[in-house]
């Protein structure tokens, strides 16, 4: 069992290079790559999203940390895919039809991949049929959508009924997210979770799968 | 006492008659005259009649020529998008610096070479022409770090902070020799105030916003103010952990968002500084009620203090009540002076 700490701290610190580095070092050593992620970036990415909340970290950090932990995952996830280990889930995220903004939906979909998802980013202004194209040709079974205006939060209610008028709707969990969007929004509209924050959604896609 | 009179003698601490009123109005103001608002964007005619036509009909003190963040940089070249009732939008995976090496080529547009910024000049032009005599005309240029963002992509700049930060220096030289040639042009055209817009500076926190933003900010504004404008500051997003800073310079108004409390802002920027804002747009000015309007702004002038002008955190939302609307410039008029 390495040393857990080098890694997470490249991860905190965003030194995507030391993060790579430590890596291909641990995984020459024969170390498990789960052990990796899980002991080493998921909790730096943990405490990442803490720093966050607590205004010790900016914008700015939170991308460097996410782009340091992208690096290690590149290296692991053929590994994973070569044993034969399956994602935890399969992913469509975007930003609603309308909208543009991506810094957390893009954060959200970094940490969503530390945690094991494969990740099918959708982009910016998303409309439900992309969605729904998503869920039938690549089986995802996670919807994640993301808003920031006001004015495109309906969006979300429009493309969760047009899940549900192309039959897809029970074969995915739909996650919403972004800074006016609220838990009691989310129960309105029917979305089966909601997280303030990137860090949030980990756990909460994990949890969606399983129920 | 007429609106301009009204707001320099304000901005000069003179009597005035009451508390002037300067909200953001876009797309609201588009929603006025039914127009589209992809023509609100381009076609300076429409712009002139939206802001004439909403700031007589709500009492406000002025007329604005903002319309998106993607003037410059589409006359920079950068790939943009039209959309009929959003505004312009930088197209962010074609960003113009996606390639560094860019910025060396890259040239200064003519503010009156035909492009978007000409098109924002003759809204100034017209507006002062129709209006300039009664109202303030407001011209507007994106701030250092929101049109660095606009010109390299959001995204990259965010991680350019620690990546390259000469580039980040050279980029931001850039950009304010640009808006201060646009500026220049702007007061030309007769614009009483010039609104700076720069979004971003709330993503990066203090450290990075003071080593990094601030110094350009600073050049910018004091720019302006060297060629005889006045300006307001404007940073959209919570602005908290950097009001110290933003009050050392010396903007000519702070119109601060809703997220950073108005009476921090005060005792940060001391007595002087003259305060715009800060009601929740979307939370009290649209989803609220006059009353509860009025009660907010009585809160946010308390805590502002005296050198106040009545405004919203950010832009007026589209869909928001006329009597919702007419109730920021109905407090404003009862606080005589
Ligand atoms: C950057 C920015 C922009 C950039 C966006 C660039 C980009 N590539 O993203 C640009 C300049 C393009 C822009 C444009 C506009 N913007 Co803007 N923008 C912002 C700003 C400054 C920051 C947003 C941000 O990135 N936050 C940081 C990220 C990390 O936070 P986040 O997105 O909330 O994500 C976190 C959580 O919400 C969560 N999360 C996010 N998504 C998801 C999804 C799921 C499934 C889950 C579980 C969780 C989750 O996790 C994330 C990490 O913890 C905010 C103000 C502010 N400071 O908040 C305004 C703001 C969002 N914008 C606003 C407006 C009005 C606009 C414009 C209409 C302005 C205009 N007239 O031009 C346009 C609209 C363009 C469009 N059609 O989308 C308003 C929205 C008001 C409202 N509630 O409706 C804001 C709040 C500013 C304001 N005070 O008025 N904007």
């Amino acid at each position: 069992m390495p040393d857990p700490k080098p890694l997470y701290d490249a991860v905190l610190t965003g030194n995507a290079q030391e993060a790579k580095a430590l890596t291909q070092q641990a995984l020459d050593e024969g170390v498990d790559p789960l052990v990796l992620v899980n002991e080493s970036m998921v909790p730096a990415m943990d405490e990442v999203g803490r720093r966050f909340q607590a205004n010790e970290y900016f914008v700015p950090e939170l991308l460097i940390s996410a782009r340091a932990m992208k690096a290690a995952l590149d290296l692991i996830r053929p590994l994973l895919a070569s044993r034969g280990n399956q994602p935890v889930g399969r992913v469509a995220i975007g930003t609603v039809k309308g909208d543009l903004h991506d810094i957390g939906k893009n954060l959200v979909a970094s940490l969503l991949e530390g945690g094991g998802f494969e990740v099918i980013d959708l982009g910016v202004n998303v409309p439900p049929e992309q969605f729904i194209a998503t869920v039938k040709d690549r089986q995802a079974n996670i919807v994640a959508m993301s808003a920031l205006l006001t004015t495109t939060m309906p969006a979300m209610k429009t493309t969760i009924e047009a899940l549900k008028q192309a039959g897809v709707r029970d074969q995915v969990k739909v996650l919403v997210g972004g800074a006016p969007i609220t838990q009691k929004f989310a129960d309105e509209i029917g979305a089966d979770g909601y997280s303030e924050n990137a860090v949030g959604a980990v756990a909460l896609a994990k949890q969606a799968i399983k129920a | 006492m007429k609106p301009r009179e009204r707001v320099l003698n304000f901005l000069e601490g003179k009597p005035v008659d009451h508390l002037p009123c300067m909200p953001i109005t876009m797309m609201y103001a588009c929603k006025q005259i039914g127009a589209r608002y992809r023509d609100y964007c381009t076609d300076y005619r429409i712009l002139a009649e939206g802001q004439i036509r909403t700031a007589e009909k709500f009492g406000f003190d002025y007329v604005n020529t903002m319309s998106d963040p993607a003037r410059e940089a589409a006359d920079c070249g950068a790939p943009i998008a039209y959309f009929d009732h959003q505004p312009v939008a930088l197209i962010e995976d074609q960003a113009l610096l996606a390639d560094k090496a860019k910025l060396l080529a890259l040239k200064t547009p003519d503010p009156l070479g035909g492009g978007r910024m000409h098109n924002g000049i003759l809204a100034l032009r017209l507006l002062k022409e129709r209006v300039g005599n009664d109202l303030i005309v407001e011209g507007w240029v994106e701030g250092p770090i929101a049109e660095a963002a606009d010109l390299r992509g959001i995204n990259t700049l965010m991680t350019d902070f620690f990546d390259d930060v000469s580039f980040v220096h050279d980029l931001f030289s850039f950009v304010v020799g640009m808006e201060l040639r646009f500026a220049r042009e702007q007061i030309t055209a007769g614009a009483d105030v010039i609104g700076i817009g720069d979004a971003a500076a709330s993503l990066v926190g203090p450290r990075i916003y003071q080593e990094m933003v601030l110094p350009y900010e600073r050049q910018l504004i004091e720019g302006i103010h060297s060629m005889g404008g006045r300006t307001r500051l404007h940073i959209c997003g919570n602005t908290r952990s950097i009001l110290g800073p933003m009050g050392s310079l010396h903007a000519t108004i702070v119109d601060l968002d809703s997220l950073a409390p108005i009476g921090e802002a005060r005792n940060q920027m001391g007595p002087q500084q003259i305060l715009l804002g800060n009601l929740n747009p979307v939370t009290v000015v649209r989803d609220g009620t006059p009353v509860t309007i009025r009660a907010e702004l009585a809160e946010c002038h308390r805590a502002a203090g005296d050198r106040y002008i009545v405004g919203a955190g950010c832009e007026i939302p589209r869909d928001t009540a006329e009597e919702n609307v007419a109730a920021l410039a109905q407090y404003a008029q009862s606080v005589t002076q």
